[in-house]
């Protein structure tokens, strides 16, 4: 009969057996319940007192099992399948959180794969942090150069490096002359130059010292890009003889695959640079060539403590300068990363403090979603938490909760990166550094992974700090207050980062339409840029060049519809041009200008088309004439603005320039005056110009300038084919670049068209999900309160009041952000600065424009809700009590 | 029932004592020696004892066995280990000392 009663006890605790432990404990209580009918007692009333004895069954367990190291990877795997199921109950709310996070990590994944290289990555040589680029630098050339002269001297005398090394100013063309000729760049550095980089050839070998030694055995090292494209990889090609610009050379490595020059050029090419101190001291003047030099740190030097030692060198150097440019030269110092990131880095910063933003309003956002959900839960919760669940164990489930969906929203953003990624790079303007080679690599994957942790930790505990409460059980759930003002603050701060994001880039955006209708003095519509690679060692002689281009031209001008064919060595308004010091020109009869004073002068040697090609305007006096081209007397003709500065009130006609800067042989004459070009790139102040006439005399035609301008009636696509054909007829094997001259500018203008619409997008990401969670607010506490306006109207309040009730709330939110936002942004738009083009950081239209236009999004997201709230029927709310 | 709080921290000294004596118990015949040999002073919580049993376990310093009773039910009993019986040397010792510290604060107090 005891054992009866004892299974019928059995299972009416433990409806199945679950594990040993559930056994045991059974066999616990039985004995209880038997010592008990033992001593007398009756056997109903012995289970009730064994049981109450024993107190919670289900605690002990669990606590138990908390023995076991590991134990809580089962209940991981409770929470997780805990909270799926809590998802696909509520698959709205699931996917607003995903795609709100997946925007949001999708986007910083994005932008730091972008400007992780540029800020961030350190640059790819053996600790780069003490590699400098050193030498003078002057306001025609701000990127460090060092004369040979001076080079050699500081190879002896330097302190503060350990080595120093020089590379050629830059890259040049050069020829692979092999069955097929090829046209390749090429570049020379010293033997030393790989081992201060702390880079070895990725096989063979570095030159030799001997090597790199005037008249040294002429050996060369590749690219990898060229060992790949054009030896596709053979390992032979060591000790190989090829001919480079006619001269067999052999080569003796391979770079590595990853190697960036520091000067971030590409060559495909390098020589030993071959330094030679005793023509160092004689050629250019006595100054020697101009070169790159970089130089690593000696341990513990700093960058400052360097220059200091360098100094006296470098006062030493330059009294030999000529005193114009003594005031102007500079010694300089800067590290490698400073070097080549310095331009790109303030956008980068801005981009990243965008999209930093962003991620920020995005977090707001799945936050607010979760702790609506969360006040919605408040009665499943207090129900857990009465059964016996730990308030650990309720947050450690509202964390995993966050969590899984932080890492499906990381997934989901790091798809939407990779696409990103592709976007940017495929809009891209050149000359951001590194931005091509940007792409999704583990470290980013890490970073998205810790940026989905972070998000998924601080919405866990926002959701996880609402304790439940027992009054929820029975009790409608309602908004606590301190919850509902977390709430409200955080809606808030997504209107005030918006506000900040949208003038930002509304500032841009102003600036980029300025950089676009300004005038640029002269026509760009159908106008094609020939450039010509002449071989320099087969048209080695000023006579060779002149011939080809006349040639050319006339070829070139009997093309149809060919209106006008130009030469020039430069193009405005970007790009190199021939600039030079305004207090070095000499004009007759007019004292020297004081040195260093003035500025820059654009110069140019123009053929007579040059202008109708380009369509500028000669204002006063005349054109170059075709008969000047043959003459002996040099002209030249001036920008209004050069005029203005050097003749004020004065006739410049007939004027004349005594040799100096940019006019050589017996001086030059004033013929004519041309309208202002914009000549300095599109965000720059223009400066005064000076075009020499580029005669048929072969003394004109040295530098490794030209480009070649026609205008013409066809369309681009049509000429291209003949203009290819003409230089063929002249010399098979020269490669010729074409392009419309609209493009070449687009190209100036896109990279400021790529940060506007970089930015633009961000704001816009920014705008939408900041909206999204005013509504859902708005809608939430809607919801909330129906009971509430129920009563509210039954007791006579009218629907206008019940508007006003509900539309203050989110009012309130609205200007407190609007005000926020707007002292934010005031404060830090000075950071915009230098990325905008004549548009003030405090442009007034910006910060009426853009709080208006959010005032505007908002209220709609506001009205909507209200007025559903404002249906109410009272009747409904009260009957569903 | 009153809940006795030095019992709390010392329970796995009294079920190693307890296990040292009388080899082979069960969770309830453990929980039935503390109260008896106490005089019925000491109550071992069931949502205690058997935390500290699974603990003590997991520490190596007893061992658990099922065994076939006569009612024909398995019960699990429990018997000390080597290092259960180290244990129990430093755990008393210790609670000698700090009892030992205690009275004498009793006495000067």
């Amino acid at each position: 009969m005891i054992s009866e009663l004892l299974t019928r006890i059995r299972f009416l605790i433990f409806r199945k057996r679950r594990s040993e432990l559930d056994e045991e404990i059974a066999f616990h209580l039985e004995r209880a319940i038997t010592t008990r009918i033992a001593a007398g007692m009756d056997p109903a009333e012995a289970r009730r007192q064994a049981l109450i004895e024993f107190g919670g069954i289900e605690p002990t367990r669990e606590q138990c099992e908390r023995q076991r190291p590991g134990w809580w990877i089962g209940t991981v795997r409770q929470d997780v399948h805990y909270a799926f199921r809590g998802f696909g109950r509520n698959p709205l709310f699931t996917i607003s959180v995903l795609i709100t996070l997946a925007l949001g990590i999708g986007a910083t994944t994005a932008v730091f794969s972008v400007v992780d290289r540029i800020l961030f990555r350190p640059l790819p040589y053996a600790e780069p942090s003490q590699i400098v680029s050193i030498g003078f630098v002057h306001p025609l050339e701000r990127q460090e150069f060092v004369m040979g002269r001076f080079y050699v001297e500081w190879q002896k005398d330097q302190t503060p490096f350990s080595a120093l090394a020089a590379q050629s100013t830059g890259v040049h063309n050069c020829d692979l002359v092999e069955n097929d000729p090829m046209q390749l760049s090429c570049v020379a550095f010293q033997a030393n130059f790989l081992p201060l980089l702390g880079i070895s050839p990725l096989i063979g070998r570095n030159f030799l010292p001997e090597e790199d030694r005037p008249h040294g055995p002429p050996v060369v090292m590749i690219s990898y890009g060229l060992w790949k494209g054009h030896y596709n990889r053979a390992p032979h090609i060591l000790n190989r003889m090829i001919n480079v610009d006619g001269n067999p050379v052999r080569v003796v490595g391979v770079l590595p695959k990853d190697f960036q020059f520091p000067t971030l050029e590409a060559a495909d090419i390098v020589t030993p640079f071959a330094l030679d101190p005793a023509v160092q001291q004689t050629v250019n003047g006595g100054f020697g060539y101009p070169e790159r030099v970089f130089a690593r740190l000696k341990p513990g030097v700093s960058v400052v403590q360097a220059y200091a030692q360098m100094q006296p060198l470098f006062n030493d150097d330059v009294k030999w300068f000529p005193p114009s440019a003594k005031s102007e030269t500079r010694l300089s110092i800067r590290t490698l990363r400073d070097r080549e990131t310095r331009d790109a880095r303030p956008v980068a910063w801005v981009l990243f403090g965008f999209v930093l933003a962003v991620l920020l309003i995005a977090c707001a956002n799945v936050a607010g979603l979760m702790m609506a959900r969360g006040a919605g839960r408040q009665r499943e919760l207090a129900v857990r938490s009465a059964i016996g669940a730990s308030r650990g164990r309720l947050i450690r489930q509202a964390l995993t909760e966050a969590l899984v969906l932080s890492f499906a929203g990381g997934l989901a953003g790091l798809a939407i990166a990779q696409v990103l990624v592709k976007v940017f790079v495929r809009l891209a303007p050149t000359g951001i550094p590194f931005i091509s080679e940007a792409h999704l690599d583990l470290r980013i994957a890490v970073f998205t992974a810790l940026v989905s942790c972070i998000c998924g930790v601080i919405f866990g505990f926002a959701t996880a700090l609402q304790k439940p409460r027992m009054a929820a059980l029975n009790a409608k759930a309602a908004m606590s207050r301190n919850h509902a003002f977390l709430r409200r603050s955080l809606v808030t701060a997504q209107i005030a980062i918006s506000i900040v994001l949208l003038s930002g880039a509304a500032l841009l955006l102003r600036s980029f339409t300025k950089i676009e209708d300004q005038n640029l003095g002269m026509q760009t519509g159908g106008v094609l840029t020939v450039k010509v690679a002449l071989p320099w060692w087969r048209y080695n002689t000023n006579q060779k060049v002149m011939d080809f281009y006349l040639r050319f031209e006339s070829s070139l001008r009997r093309l149809p519809g060919t209106r006008a064919v130009g030469m020039t060595d430069s193009i405005p308004p970007g790009g190199w041009q021939d600039d030079f010091r305004f207090s070095d020109l000499r004009v007759q009869g007019k004292s020297p200008f004081p040195p260093g004073t003035g500025g820059t002068v654009a110069g140019r040697s123009v053929t007579p088309d040059y202008f109708n090609a380009l369509n500028i305007p000669i204002i006063r006096g005349r054109n170059f004439s075709d008969q000047d081209r043959t003459g002996d007397e040099r002209e030249v003709i001036l920008s209004r603005l050069l005029t203005e500065r050097l003749f004020p009130g004065e006739e410049p006609i007939g004027k004349r320039f005594l040799p100096g800067a940019h006019v050589s042989g017996s001086g030059a004459i004033v013929v004519g005056v041309a309208d202002n070009v914009k000549n300095s790139g599109l965000t720059e102040q223009s400066d005064p110009e000076m075009y020499t006439l580029r005669r048929s005399v072969s003394g004109d035609w040295s530098g490794n300038h030209l480009i070649v301008i026609v205008d013409s009636a066809m369309p681009a696509a049509a000429i291209e084919p003949w203009v290819r054909s003409e230089v063929s007829s002249i010399d098979r094997t020269i490669p010729v670049e074409m392009e419309p001259l609209k493009l070449a500018l687009n190209r100036l203008a896109d990279r400021p068209h790529f940060e506007t619409t970089l930015l633009g997008f961000f704001a816009l990401t920014g705008l939408v999900l900041a909206v999204v969670g005013l509504y859902g607010l708005i809608a939430f506490m809607t919801t909330q309160r129906t009971h509430e306006i129920g009563v509210r109207m039954a007791l006579g309040a009218t629907r206008g009041n019940i508007l006003r009730l509900i539309a203050n709330d989110g009012l309130r939110m609205l200007l407190v952000g609007l005000a926020v936002g707007l002292g934010i942004a005031l404060a830090v738009s000075r950071m915009l600065k230098s990325l905008l083009f004549q548009v003030s950081v405090y442009d007034p239209l910006t910060y009426i424009l853009v709080p208006l236009l959010l005032a505007l999004v908002a209220l709609v997201a506001i009205f909507i809700p209200a007025r559903a709230g404002m249906r109410v029927e009272p009747a409904a709310t009260l009957r569903a009590e | 029932m009153a809940k006795n709080d030095s019992l709390q921290g010392s329970l796995d000294l009294l079920v190693l004592k307890i296990l040292s004596r009388r080899p082979r118990l069960h969770g309830y015949a453990i929980m039935a020696a503390i109260a008896s040999t106490s005089g019925d002073v000491l109550h071992a919580e069931e949502g205690s004892l058997y935390p500290a049993l699974y603990r003590m376990e997991e520490a190596g310093w007893i061992r658990a066995e099922w065994i076939k009773k006569d009612s024909g039910r398995r019960a699990r009993i429990y018997e000390l280990t080597a290092a259960g019986k180290k244990q129990l040397g430093t755990a008393e010792s210790r609670w000698q000392s700090v009892s030992l510290a205690i009275n004498r604060v009793l006495r000067e107090a």
